[in-house]
């Protein structure tokens, strides 16, 4: 009996040796960091009043959050689940990240000009705009402008698409005659197919003659 | 009023010129930039294919580009849809997927943040197409809906 218990013991002993010792050698290799190695944070929309927020969903393989209000964050690493949830201090973020948000690109500006009908001559109050639009590009490092022209929808939609080129090809020209280079410059036609005020067929609508300006 | 009437014929000969033109010049076979690096300051690089590239404000970058930056640098840029992103030091961002032909209904942004530290505002692909934007981590998988967003990854 006592025997058997000495056995046991020894046995036991053994076992949590062995067991201290895998501990000893596994910990460097399997002892986390304190904190998870990724961090995100939604913040408020920057082209806004502050007011709207975007949603973001964070998931790997071990599960999901959903992020919506402002300066919101989740830590996400070593395949466990997106951590809870948490409201950042703006303040933290800012002296965190203040850096690469400051170095965001300015936002681009966006710009309608209309046209007469079935015409490439811009209305005189559209005309008037340009001057300000050629300042903004102006005003921009390596500017990218992107013109879509477009119709209403009287004519054929083939006629309407030439249509469409040719206005945006004037605000391209515009742009070129101000020192742009044209590789800057992406013109695009969507002819009667994209309207702003959508009409049936044959119908005579000024604020469909018109080129969407896209300054980046 | 027939429209077509009225347009002088120049002009449609013009008109399909261009069209005719575009099919045939070999730079439109080309695939179409992403968008424009804005600003670097310090060291940063573009990968493509097997190419390392010295990046500068004013280049274009293209689907499957990575951007690199230095330990000094910092790299903005533009997409096409109007995306933005702006790139800490140490940093290394790949363009996994870029697919913007609104009238097409093709809309596609993947980006992977592979290490450092990306601020970005979201464009029209995530305006257009929710579900078509998506952030991808060495841990996570981030779905986009119209967004304003900082992601670190590693230290």
């Amino acid at each position: 009996m006592r025997l058997k218990t000495g056995r046991t013991g020894v046995v036991f002993s053994a076992i949590i040796a062995t067991a201290v010792v895998i501990a000893c050698v596994r910990r460097p290799v399997t002892q986390p960091s304190p904190e998870p190695l990724e961090l995100l944070v939604l913040l408020p929309d920057p082209d806004h009043d502050g007011s709207t927020v975007g949603r973001v969903t964070v998931s790997n393989r071990a599960g999901s959050v959903e992020l919506s209000g402002a300066w919101q964050a989740t830590r996400m690493g070593f395949n466990r689940p997106p951590k809870a949830v948490e409201t950042m201090d703006k303040a933290d973020v800012e002296r965190m990240f203040g850096e690469v948000l400051a170095g965001l690109p300015p936002a681009p500006l966006h710009f309608t000009l209309y046209f007469r009908f079935e015409s490439d001559e811009l209305t005189p109050e559209s005309q008037a705009m340009t001057t300000e639009i050629l300042r903004v590009v102006r005003a921009r490092p390596y500017p990218d402008v992107i013109v879509v022209g477009h119709t209403d929808t009287m004519g054929s939609a083939a006629s309407n698409y030439v249509l469409g080129l040719r206005r945006a090809m004037i605000i391209r020209n515009l742009l070129a005659a101000d020192g742009l280079d044209s590789s800057a410059v992406e013109i695009r036609s969507h002819g009667e197919g994209d309207p702003l005020i959508r009409t049936p067929d044959e119908t005579y609508e000024p604020r469909n003659r018109r080129v969407e300006i896209d300054i980046q | 009023m027939q429209g077509t009437s009225t347009m002088p014929i120049a002009w449609r000969c013009a008109g399909m010129l261009v069209c005719v033109l575009s099919i045939a010049n070999p730079a439109f076979s080309q695939p179409p930039p992403a968008g424009r690096i804005k600003n670097v300051v310090g060291t940063a690089s573009i990968l493509r294919g097997g190419e390392v590239i010295p990046a500068q404000a004013g280049f274009v970058v293209y689907e499957a580009d990575k951007l690199k930056t230095g330990l000094d640098g910092h790299l903005a840029l533009t997409l096409k849809d109007d995306t933005r992103l702006s790139l800490d030091p140490n940093t290394e961002l790949g363009l996994v997927r870029f697919s913007y032909a609104p009238a097409d209904g093709r809309l596609a942004l993947v980006l992977k943040v592979v290490r450092g530290v990306v601020a970005y505002v979201s464009g029209r692909i995530a305006k257009l197409s929710p579900g078509a934007t998506r952030l991808e981590t060495p841990d996570a998988i981030v779905g986009i809906r119209g967004t304003h967003l900082v992601i670190r990854v590693g230290t």
